[in-house]
């Protein structure tokens, strides 16, 4: 108890001093001549723009409110066929991962492009959510304690017995606490797809229209606006997980089955695979045909083949596109390396040296949930506009999940075996070294998998706002030019990108894991 | 109790937020008409705000709806896809995409004879010529890289001599002097610099040599072919509202604060600043819109220096011998 | 003998395959408990034991041979409701309270839960629950969860019962209380019983006849039988000929 309310007492005393040292550098102009305003001069800011905000918020929370209750229900759904079917499951992979990890800054245009309205926001809301509540359906799902599926499956209840009286309420704690991670990023959707929705409301827009008026102080209150929703839409989902699990923890040890090899049927699984590969892009040809939305804005599968391959102006759209891409390639995996580096050892300090995380964690928060084109214009004066702003910026996006994540690793190193080097009087540092590290390898791939799409995305939002080269810049002229070829083969490349890069990282995952007789940690 | 007043608050939240419909005056049957702006609301429509407060679109028999504009709309597909009937655009992204893509576009009048985007820098840095850029970092928003590129050339600058960075249309990298100049709109933001303690100097890529129309209007072939008579109110109407609104530039702003620039965050000086600066480049002899033969002839020059060979079929000017 | 409501396995094998081993958990074993009798179920870890009970409730199938639960099969038996189970850890739902826990079965099959208010009051009554009615599992002790878990396997009426290492999880002056409670319920119920257990005065108090089986493969050693009368008394743990069958059977685990 004394412990605790001292720990609370030095986050407080961090937090207050890193508020002091921030308010001292923005009023003494020390960053970037004066372009870091000061905590006091954000919430002035804050205040005198008061009256802009609430339409500003309702519209965001408009956009992202429905986008989470869509995004999360169809992301239920799927989860309980993904985890009810392994043949839906398989199928659903490819498209799953593609949702996973598209950029939303490369399809944000598409979608404005193709709906109209309130819609493009709904639609990245909903597919910020998706993923996460969808894995976390089917873990909380296949994770049921097998004993109580026994027990419903003696009496003879079909797999809808099963469902309904057991894995749907043994999940609900996963799918709460992926509620919870999932609502900040409905938010972001929303305040994403706005930037290029042109709306007269909402964060995003406010942001946009607030870009050029030389007012830092007002980005960052708009920063701090969103930040503040996510943070509510946060809070309000740990309190209903909060209130909901509390009652009903497990009070039974789960009990793994025994383990049986699936039968290999290279026919079936051939079929399924490639099943699986054509899907996303059945849907992405289906939603355009439903749509009716205009050949020349809308362009299907077969369009960007054509545009890409077959028509005259082909060469020339493959030229700039490999140009684009040989900037954009190197950028994220130095990007997305040094983010984990950074990540992993932060991690470690954490298992070290518990209260520098705690210090730190406050200022990751806000890097998170700050919409990164406010930061930009920060970063920009504070780094220029080469390589190095690039990896900043991917590195403040990459690192903060795979830093949850492997910390969430760390912590989870057992009891037992930390025990067992430490009775033989282990400093902290062998205790890393024997137990600590390699247990958290799993964790590393998987913070490796999250981390793929948000680097990407990461160098493509610098690529865009500061050093105009690569896939950013490309998608942004190209929106320009009107040459809706090029955005949708940029769409396309960037989410293939991605999940090429996924697979790779799962490929590796699989052999090095295996060779230490591991399992992957999700 | 509180949640029915929020809800329909709310609800009337959405409504805007969507789109704008102004159903004045009704009585009769008007016909929908729907408009993308190329903007955020901003002085750079007054016209078309004051036109629709004063009732003029439903004087000529139109229920219009107003869709704001924004950085990442790009206009002209708002109207392919068909969910707006005329918009405002640059006129080279819609020629290129006329020529390049064969895209249905006619342009039927012009809001800005004389390009308001030019070269904004600091007086204490002056640029006040295109020569003065050599060795200088100029912001460009992506898309205007050709026309600079032309400007340029136009004026014999080796573009390799000037360092071209991508421009977000936010002026502090200006201010703070990371860049020498960028391209933004001369009508606003030498306001903005000056609010923010500097003073800016600027000049026209159209004075040296890239003589383009800007906010060019467009609609599709097959809207001018179906929608002519409301094409012709919808500028009738317009232009009424312009004229109106240049009789004093002053004077209509402070009108929409409250309306079309709530939530803009841009104050009523700033948005009298830009009508003010914007007068003279709308002004023509023909009225507002007009698009006299030098002035298509020199569009069709200057798009040629980038490569966009512009020709005089892709301008109609039978809507405004109409009005 | 009629066989209406006994369990009979004929020739029963079940094999696994692991990443390179097979493991064969029950090799050609056949078993038949008649209606009415206890029978407990022996050995060591991996004897397949736990395979056994889990093809007699028809929640795995055979490689070959056949079962039958009052002659019918497994998984029919079990729709038709004449089964009843408790697993070792109660298995119980955290999220239902005492007297939802014990109706599951019935949802399950779906029956109203209405007509048999009754049953479910009786049975929380029988072992002895009663005032923990709306207690969730998380807030009992091992032993009370163990019981829930006990009256559920009865809400049904079962014509036969699984018990598949119920008390495990228990120390072992809880289990003693609890094997007299089982005794106890068991007498009333009358129903055919299949006890797979660990310990071996478990077996010999609660059973008619003790299953010993025997691992790699899984196969059955021998079969003692326990004569004792019932009700059997908790004195009976300390006397002679209790503890001759107890060494009986331990040789037979032995492998003698």
């Amino acid at each position: 108890m004394a412990t605790e309310t001292a720990r609370r007492r030095n986050t407080l005393r961090n937090a207050a001093i890193f508020l002091v040292l921030w308010e001292v550098i923005g009023d003494l102009r020390l960053v970037a001549d004066g372009a870091l305003p000061s905590p006091s001069a954000i919430l002035i800011a804050l205040w005198r723009d008061l009256a802009d905000y609430p339409p500003h918020i309702l519209a965001t929370f408009e956009g992202a409110f429905a986008g989470f209750v869509i995004g999360n229900l169809v992301a239920v759904l799927a989860g309980i066929l993904f985890a009810v079917s392994p043949v839906a499951a398989r199928l659903g992979r490819g498209l799953n991962i593609a949702l996973f990890a598209l950029p939303p800054i490369a399809i944000s245009p598409i979608l404005v492009l193709t709906f109209s309205g309130m819609t493009p926001r709904i639609v990245l809301a909903a597919i910020g959510c998706y993923f996460v509540t969808m894995s976390a359906t089917i873990t909380g799902i296949s994770q049921t304690d097998r004993r109580m599926l026994d027990v419903v499956r003696a009496y003879g209840g079909s797999r809808w017995k099963e469902l309904r009286l057991v894995e749907i309420r043994a999940a609900l704690p996963a799918i709460l606490a992926g509620l919870r991670v999932a609502a900040p990023a409905a938010v972001l959707g929303s305040i994403l797809a706005e930037f290029g929705g042109g709306g007269r409301f909402g964060l995003g827009a406010y942001l946009i229209g607030s870009l050029g008026r030389a007012d830092p102080g007002r980005l960052w209150g708009i920063g701090l606006a969103a930040t503040g929703m996510a943070l509510i839409a946060y809070g309000i989902c740990a309190l209903i997980e909060a209130r909901i699990t509390h009652s009903t923890r497990a009070v039974n040890i789960a009990a793994t089955a025994p383990g049986e090899e699936r039968e290999t049927r290279p026919v079936t699984d051939t079929l399924i695979a490639l099943g699986s590969f054509a899907l996303p892009f059945a849907i992405w040809w289906l939603l355009l045909k439903l749509m009716g939305t205009p050949e020349m804005i809308a362009k299907t599968p077969a369009g960007v083949v054509d545009y890409l391959f077959l028509a005259p102006s082909a060469p020339g759209a493959q030229s700039r596109l490999l140009a684009a891409l040989a900037e954009t390639l190197p950028m994220t995996i130095i990007g997305m390396a040094a983010g984990l580096a950074f990540a992993f050892l932060l991690a470690l300090a954490s298992v070290v040296r518990p209260g520098i995380v705690r210090g730190f964690m406050p200022i990751a928060l806000v890097t998170q949930t700050m919409p990164l084109v406010a930061l930009t214009p920060l970063l920009v004066l504070m780094l220029g506009r080469g390589p190095s702003v690039i990896l900043w910026i991917t590195i403040s996006v990459t690192f903060f999940p795979a830093f949850v994540t492997l910390a969430q690793g760390l912590s989870m190193v057992t009891r037992g075996a930390l025990d067992v080097v430490k009775a033989y009087g282990a400093s902290p540092m062998t205790q890393l070294r024997l137990v600590s590290i390699p247990a958290s390898l799993p964790w590393l791939f998987t913070a490796t998998r999250l981390a793929v799409p948000r680097a990407l995305l990461g160098v493509m939002i610098a690529e865009w706002l500061a050093t105009g080269t690569g896939l950013g810049n490309l998608l942004n002229q190209s929106r320009g030019y009107l040459d809706y070829g090029m955005i949708w083969t940029v769409a396309v490349a960037s989410v293939l990108l991605a999940v090429i890069f996924y697979q790779i990282v799962l490929i590796i995952e699989r052999r090095v894991l295996r060779s230490y007789g591991m399992r992957p940690a999700d | 109790m509180n949640l029915s007043v929020n809800r329909r608050h709310f609800m009337g939240l959405m409504g805007a937020a969507a789109s704008m419909p102004l159903m004045e005056r009704a009585g009769f049957a008007a016909d929908p008409f729907t408009f993308q702006a190329s903007w955020i609301n901003d002085a750079e429509f007054a016209g078309y705000f004051l036109a629709a407060d004063k009732g003029y679109y439903a004087d000529e028999g139109l229920e219009l709806t107003y869709l704001s504009g924004g950085p990442d709309v790009i206009p002209e597909s708002t109207i392919i896809a068909g969910k707006a009937d005329l918009t405002l655009t640059t006129p080279d992204t819609t020629i290129k995409a006329i020529v390049d893509q064969g895209a249905p576009f006619k342009i039927i009048g012009a809001q800005y004879q004389k390009n308001p985007i030019g070269i904004v820098s600091l007086a204490k840095n002056p640029i006040n010529e295109p020569k003065d850029l050599i060795g200088k970092t100029l912001a460009v928003p992506p898309v205007n890289v050709i026309s600079v590129e032309a400007m340029l050339k136009i004026s014999g600058v080796d573009r390799n001599e000037v360092n071209i960075v991508p421009y977000a249309y936010d002026p502090t990298p200006l201010i703070k002097g990371e860049i020498d100049a960028s391209l933004d709109f001369t009508t606003n933001v030498p306001f903005t610099i000056e609010q923010a303690g500097e003073k800016a100097t600027s000049f026209l890529l159209y004075d040296y040599g890239y003589t383009t129309f800007n906010d060019t209007v467009v609609v599709t072939e097959e809207t001018l072919a179906s929608k002519r008579k409301e094409i012709v109110a919808f500028l009738k109407a317009s232009r009424m509202g312009w004229e109106e609104n240049f009789k004093d530039p002053a004077a209509s702003p402070p009108q929409f604060a409250d309306s079309w620039f709530k939530g803009t965050g841009r104050s009523v000086e700033n948005e009298i600043y830009f009508n003010t600066a914007q007068k003279p480049l709308m002004e023509a002899e023909g009225g507002i819109f007009a698009m006299s033969e030098e002035a298509i002839e020199a569009n069709i020059k200057a798009l040629a220096e980038v490569g966009i060979s512009a020709k005089r079929e892709h301008f109609d000017t039978t809507i405004l011998e109409e009005l | 003998m009629s066989d209406s409501s006994g369990i009979r396995l004929e020739n029963v094998s079940r094999a696994f395959k692991g990443r390179d081993t097979i493991v064969q958990a029950l090799d050609n074993v056949s078993l038949d408990c008649p209606a009415g009798s206890f029978t407990a179920l022996i050995g060591p870890s991996g004897c397949g034991k736990s395979t056994m009970l889990r093809l007699a409730l028809g929640l795995d199938r055979p490689d070959s041979g056949t079962i039958t639960v009052s002659g019918r099969d497994p998984a029919e038996a079990a729709r038709a409701g004449l089964t009843g189970v408790a697993f070792q850890d109660a298995a119980l739902m955290p999220w239902r309270n005492v007297a939802d826990n014990i109706a599951l079965p019935l949802d399950v099959l779906g029956r109203k839960r209405a007509e048999h208010a009754g049953t479910i009051t009786d049975l929380i009554e029988l072992v002895g629950l009663t005032g923990f009615e709306k207690a969730l599992p998380g807030e009992l002790s091992g032993g009370m969860r163990q019981r829930v878990a006990i009256a559920r396997s009865l809400v049904t009426s079962p014509q036969v019962l699984f018990l598949d290492e119920p008390f495990g999880a228990l120390d072992q002056i809880l289990r003693r209380q609890m094997n007299l409670e089982l005794q106890r319920i068991w007498i009333k119920s009358r129903a055919t019983t299949l006890l797979v257990t660990h310990g071996i005065d478990e077996a010999v108090f609660l059973a008619d006849r003790v299953v010993v089986m025997q691992s790699r493969p899984g196969r059955i050693g021998r079969v003692v039988d326990i004569p004792l009368e019932r009700p059997r008394r908790p004195e009976i743990f300390t006397a002679p000929e209790f503890h001759a069958l107890q060494d009986e059977v331990a040789e037979a685990l032995d492998g003698h």
